[in-house]
């Protein structure tokens, strides 16, 4: 592969370039030697939940048919994809118990890391949770608030509290269809019981219960998440900051944050402005501390702080290619084994921290909630105490970065719509209903060296937001966008269409909105209601000019996120198909059917531009059925498709 | 040198190319009564079918003798050899000197000899010229009679029913294929082929045909009467001996040759359906009168002709035909008559799949496959290398017998197995 | 001539090979499209079994072919690299060939005989060696196949 067809990135070029002189080995590169990969797997037609098996299915037909239990093609991919958004959900809603435990703690005066930072969303959380708020001392209440949200997890039987946020004609199919998720762990130990031996063999079953795990995930374990982290660390306002590895400092110590969570890289913000370890810093003949991030934990601290991303998942053996960053910590999800053996190249140490979570060759540095600002204090004091190892003739930071604007949310951004004083969503439905905007989208989801970095997020933004739609954006897509320079308001200038052009103009903002982490994309079904609720866009979240994708996914993350998004009444496009496609039936029902069933599906498209075409497609489809307006400047080329 | 060739078919082609790997100067001529040549006889009744256009018979391309510089006379007799003389005498009166002789006359339809067998319309089916009589007169044809049940009886039935015509086929033995098949396999073939519309009639013979310049029925030794615008003989084949009949080249039912299918004569090689020679199987002297067999002798006549010593280890009586989609394969002896041989029989009717397979002092002696023949040449090549199969008996019949299961046996048997394919899938095992 | 040649300790029996060389025979060459093509594609490897470990079963390219031998339409034939080659124009399904196969490796697909064919669509390599996970599939000459496995042993 050559490097133009490895990223888009200009930085990722460089530094790939470097790592092919240097013969360091990068995911593209393992990839490659990976090719062509198993096509039972991609197929979806191996299974090993047992030891009849392993067992696979011919796809041309010829060999065998059934596993030794005598599953189907079917019945193999249903259970296997089933799995995939039981691992995607319990990893997200682990993410949300990390928060509501720190949450506790914080309430309980056990931490001195954290403290309270958004109180009106507590007040108004606890509202909704039903727990008193009336003179009452506001650790009492999150105190309350993080027990309440705990029994979310384990809750046997009933609803999960935000669930009830969705609008009531989507609540009401939900417990048509008996996908109201009871409790966040509850569906996921489902999963695993029915995809073993000899339970649940009917695909649709399977796959209907997945979308109610999924739904566990969306509205419980991932909104807890954001809920949570917007009240410990403050619910984001828009923000200014840079991004790609041009962020990365000759002259400073660089400390990268890599991973997920919020609860650690957010001290290690307080404890790298730390007067004592910058003088440190300085004395080690550094001129100061540099925090960059990658990955969703750089978007917490993005949003919330304006720290600098470093880059987006396929960067991270990149930046540590720079020779330039002294020390990257790392947390849970998305963080590749394979980092260390390119830290073995350079000076850079590796610090896992998370208990969950240990890495060979990686110094582990436990965190705990507790110690957080000391321990936050040490690994900074490890970076530092690490900057004078640097070797200087290996240091290659490109001149690749990137102007942003971040930090919008369900209640920022959308508000802003209507002018700083006029909190309403009225001014978004209407500028949807008069055909101003065509529609919104979301452009969410990873890196996959199956697909050109960066290209799928970029270049489906860029086709939709010319032709009026609003693109939401988080995780890797929103990393990726804001390198492209799609996050800047300029962008709006040059590659927005008329009508979406108009608006950014009179607000002052991109084209392109980063809403968060892959945890926020909760955010994007907050946002979803709340345009339901103000209304002329029908009752239902499926009735919206809307549309999501995934262009570059790979993570079990992704799944359990395209489900919850898709059965919420979102449809869906993916870049990479589920592998599921050797099982007619269950391509069937997730490309169609699903329609009949929650009023979205899937599809799957690899190419960037017919994918977002088809989003616009479905976005003109949902406008007719609304009988809204004739988009206002609809382009000629867009009516003859 | 000057090799001269009689016949133009399997075994003339393939000596010419082995000739020509060894020597390529020397002068080949080719003699050849049949105008069209360098066509494969195997797929005349595709041909007669519409199967095949008259182009898609040609077994080499048109210039193959121009490349292989031979001197190619066609729609030319060979009279008589005259093996003292070193020479041919040809039905043009020329008479042709040759340095080498190879005899690849083939053999001709065996016809019947009853009351009114001199009518127009009673046909054999061999040649191209066969397929073309027949193809002149089918526009008048409704329906035909079939004289045979073998190989070419039932693939001339085959082709005519394809040609919607009303097909008889008239079996003097109580099965079909007796030749090739046991009557369990041949039941297989006769139900398929009955049920596709052709009627076979077992036990019968003709024994007067009817009609007057032309035929208009026949009479079956029971009496009853048929009625039938068209009938073709297909009662075996006899060598074509005229070349060699009053000379000193010895005959037997063919002309015998040795192990380098040599005649008597150390210039004067014979191959083909005319060579009668070593059985690999039973050992004693037949013809088993076979495309692969005629292929393979006429390579290894040619080869010897230019000057090797090669051995031929013998032909192997083998077949291979499908019927409407039901193919079968059989080899060797199908229907052992001594007590000595071991008879091993899988059946599965609803499925049309019979295997069997004959052993003898643990050695495949013969075996016939309908509908799951993959592996026919796994069994083949035990056969042919006369291997103990003890080892391996219980999986013989089974589906999941294959190459791999013979593994062991090449490994130990390396002195048997000398083709280097054999050491290339077994070195590592 | 340069062929494919297996290392049979190294099959694990995970049939990738069987995937790819259907793929590659695929009229689309994607394996998520092949599989929904009209005709489905045939792999030409099968992976069977010895009596306990796994063995992919393929056409040998023999030298001298009794395929070719046996064929009476002149459908088998060698090109001029070596290469058995089937014309299937020219193929009749007769199954003469599957009767002389000691291999096995020759199957049907309908009326056609169907075998390997070492990739004609490729430059230079083979679908089922590049798949093969373990590198049991090895593509060259029987003499560098022999000189690799004599590496091994050392």
């Amino acid at each position: 592969m050559k490097k133009q067809d490895k990223s888009i990135d200009k930085a990722s070029q460089e530094l790939l370039e470097i790592a092919e002189r240097e013969g360091i080995d990068t995911a593209w590169e393992r990839y490659e030697a990976m090719v062509p990969q198993c096509g039972f797997g991609e197929l979806g037609l191996c299974c090993r939940n047992c030891l009849l098996g392993p067992c696979r299915i011919d796809p041309f037909e010829e060999g065998p048919q059934k596993g030794v239990c005598g599953a189907t093609p079917e019945i193999i991919a249903a259970r296997n994809l089933t799995r995939m958004i039981a691992a995607g959900a319990s990893a997200h809603s682990d993410h949300g118990r990390d928060v509501a435990h720190t949450l506790l703690l914080a309430a309980q005066g056990k931490t001195e890391g954290y403290g309270i930072k958004d109180e009106d969303k507590l007040l108004s959380l606890a509202n909704e949770l039903g727990i008193k708020t009336n003179r009452r001392d506001k650790k009492e209440i999150a105190k309350e608030v993080a027990e309440k949200v705990f029994s979310e997890f384990g809750q046997q039987h009933g609803e999960l509290q935000f669930s009830h946020r969705a609008p009531e004609k989507r609540q009401a199919l939900w417990r048509k269809l008996g996908i109201m998720p009871r409790g966040i762990d509850r569906e996921i130990v489902e999963v695993m019981h029915r995809t073993s031996i000899g339970v649940d063999n009917d695909p649709e079953n399977l796959i209907t219960h997945g979308m109610k795990t999924a739904l566990g995930d969306g509205w419980g374990g991932s909104m807890i998440a954001t809920e949570l982290s917007d009240v410990l660390f403050g619910t984001p306002r828009p923000i200014r900051a840079k991004v790609n590895l041009g962020v990365l400092k000759e002259d400073e110590v660089n400390l990268v944050v890599h991973g997920h969570e919020p609860t650690l890289s957010d001290v290690i913000v307080t404890a790298s402005q730390d007067k004592e370890l910058i003088e440190l810093a300085k004395k080690n003949g550094a001129k100061g501390i540099n925090l960059a991030g990658i990955c969703c934990t750089a978007n917490e601290i993005l949003m919330r702080h304006g720290i600098p991303i470093a880059g987006n998942f396929l960067q991270q053996e990149l930046a540590i290619t720079t020779g330039a960053v002294d020390l990257m910590l790392v947390d849970v999800q998305c963080v590749m084994p394979g980092l260390s053996s390119v830290a073995r190249c350079f000076h850079t140490k590796i610090v896992s921290t998370s208990p969950k979570a240990k890495f060979p060759g990686a110094e582990h540095v436990e965190f705990n909630e507790e110690e957080a600002l000391p321990i936050a204090k040490k690994i900074v004091r490890m970076a530092v105490e690490n900057f004078k190892n640097r070797m200087k003739e290996k240091v290659n930071i490109p001149k690749v970065k990137m102007d942003l604007v971040a930090g919008f949310t369900a209640e920022s951004v959308f508000k802003f719509l209507g002018g700083r004083y006029r909190a309403t969503y009225r001014p978004l439905n209407d500028a949807i209903i008069n055909g101003r905007l065509r529609g919104a989208a979301a452009i969410v989801g990873c890196n996959n060296p199956k697909i050109k970095q960066d290209w799928g997020h970029v270049e489906m933004a860029k086709e939709l937001i010319k032709n009026d739609v609003l693109v939401v954006v988080t995780g890797c897509s929103a990393i990726a966008n804001a390198k492209a320079g799609l996050l800047k308001p300029e962008a709006a200038f040059q590659y927005a269409g008329k009508g979406l052009q108009e608006i950014c103009q009179a607000v002052g903002v991109p084209p392109v909105l980063h809403v968060g982490s892959c945890v926020d994309n909760s955010r994007i079904l907050i946002t979803l209601c709340n345009v339901v609720n103000e209304g002329g866009l029908g009752e239902d979240i499926s009735e919206l000019p809307v549309a999501g994708a995934a262009p570059e996914w790979m993570s079990e993350k992704a799944v359990a996120i395209a489900f919850y998004v898709v059965a919420s009444g979102v449809f869906t496009v993916l870049g990479n198909p589920f592998p599921i496609l050797g099982s007619r039936e269950v391509t069937e029902l997730l490309t169609r059917r699903l329609t009949e069933v929650v009023g979205a599906n899937f599809a799957f498209e690899s190419d960037p531009i017919k994918a977002a075409q088809l989003m616009i497609d479905h976005i003109n489809k949902k406008r007719e059925a609304l009988k809204l307006k004739p988009v206002m400047y609809e382009k000629e080329e867009v009516l003859v498709k | 040198m000057h090799y001269v060739i009689v016949g133009g078919s399997a075994s003339g082609i393939n000596a010419i190319e082995a000739i020509r790997s060894l020597d390529k100067e020397g002068k080949i001529s080719l003699i050849s009564d049949e105008e069209f040549s360098l066509y494969s006889r195997c797929l005349i009744t595709y041909f007669l079918a519409g199967k095949l256009t008259e182009d898609k018979l040609k077994y080499r391309s048109s210039d193959f003798y121009e490349k292989q510089k031979v001197e190619a006379l066609h729609g030319i007799k060979a009279k008589k050899v005259l093996p003292e003389k070193r020479k041919l005498l040809l039905d043009n009166g020329r008479e042709l000197a040759y340095d080498r002789l190879l005899i690849a006359t083939g053999a001709s339809p065996k016809m019947v000899e009853v009351p009114g067998s001199d009518k127009e319309g009673i046909l054999g089916l061999r040649t191209y010229q066969d397929a073309q009589l027949i193809n002149e007169r089918l526009d008048k044809v409704n329906t035909v009679s079939i004289l045979g049940g073998g190989l070419i009886g039932l693939r001339a039935a085959y082709s005519l029913h394809a040609r919607n015509k009303q097909v008889k086929v008239i079996v003097k033995s109580n099965q079909v294929l007796s030749q090739m098949l046991d009557s369990g396999a041949a039941n297989f073939i006769r139900r398929k082929i009955e049920q596709k519309g052709i009627q076979v009639m077992t036990g019968l013979a003709a024994v007067e045909f009817l009609g007057g310049k032309e035929v208009s029925g026949l009479v079956l030794d029971d009496g009853r009467k048929l009625e039938c615008e068209l009938v073709i003989v297909g009662k075996g084949v006899r060598p074509n001996l005229e070349l060699v009949k009053g000379t000193e080249i010895k005959t037997d039912y063919g002309i015998i040759v040795d192990d380098y299918l040599q005649t008597n004569f150390p210039n004067i090689y014979a191959a083909g359906d005319v060579a009668q020679g070593k059985d690999l199987i039973s050992g004693q002297s037949t013809i088993n009168a076979l495309w692969p067999c005629a292929v393979a002798q006429g390579r290894v006549a040619g080869l010897n002709m230019a000057g090797k010593k090669l051995k031929y280890d013998g032909s192997m009586a083998m077949n291979s035909v499908e019927f409407f989609g039901l193919p079968v394969i059989s080899m060797g002896i199908t229907r052992p008559k001594d007590k000595e041989y071991e008879q091993l029989v899988r059946e599965d009717e609803k499925n049309f799949v019979y295997k069997k397979v004959v052993l003898r002092k643990n050695r495949v002696q013969g075996m016939i496959l309908v509908n799951k023949i993959e592996q026919a040449g796994v069994m083949g090549i035990l056969m042919r290398k006369k291997v103990d199969v003890s080892s391996i008996k219980e999986m013989l019949l089974e589906d999941k017998f294959d190459f791999a299961k013979i593994l062991p046996i090449i490994k130990e048997g390396k002195e048997l197995f000398t083709e280097r394919e054999f050491e290339e899938s077994t070195i590592s095992y | 001539m340069e062929k494919i040649f297996c290392d049979i300790r190294k099959c694990l029996g995970c049939k990738s090979c069987e995937i790819a060389c259907g793929v590659e025979h695929s009229t689309s060459k994607n394996i998520f499209k092949s599989i929904r093509e009209e005709k489905k594609p045939r792999q030409r490897v099968i992976v069977r079994s010895t009596t306990k470990e796994p063995f992919p079963l393929r056409c040998h390219h023999c030298e001298e072919a009794p395929c070719i031998e046996a064929c009476m339409s002149g459908a088998m034939y060698k090109d001029e690299k070596g290469v058995t080659r089937h014309d299937p124009d020219k193929c009749v399904g007769c199954w003469m060939c599957i009767m002389v196969c000691p291999f096995g490796a020759i199957s049907r697909q309908e009326s056609l005989a169907l075998k390997c064919d070492l990739c004609p669509d490729r430059e230079d390599s083979f679908a089922c060696v590049e798949a093969c996970p373990t590198k049991a599939l090895f593509a060259g000459t029987w003499d560098e196949f022999k000189k690799r496995l004599g590496q091994e042993k050392r």
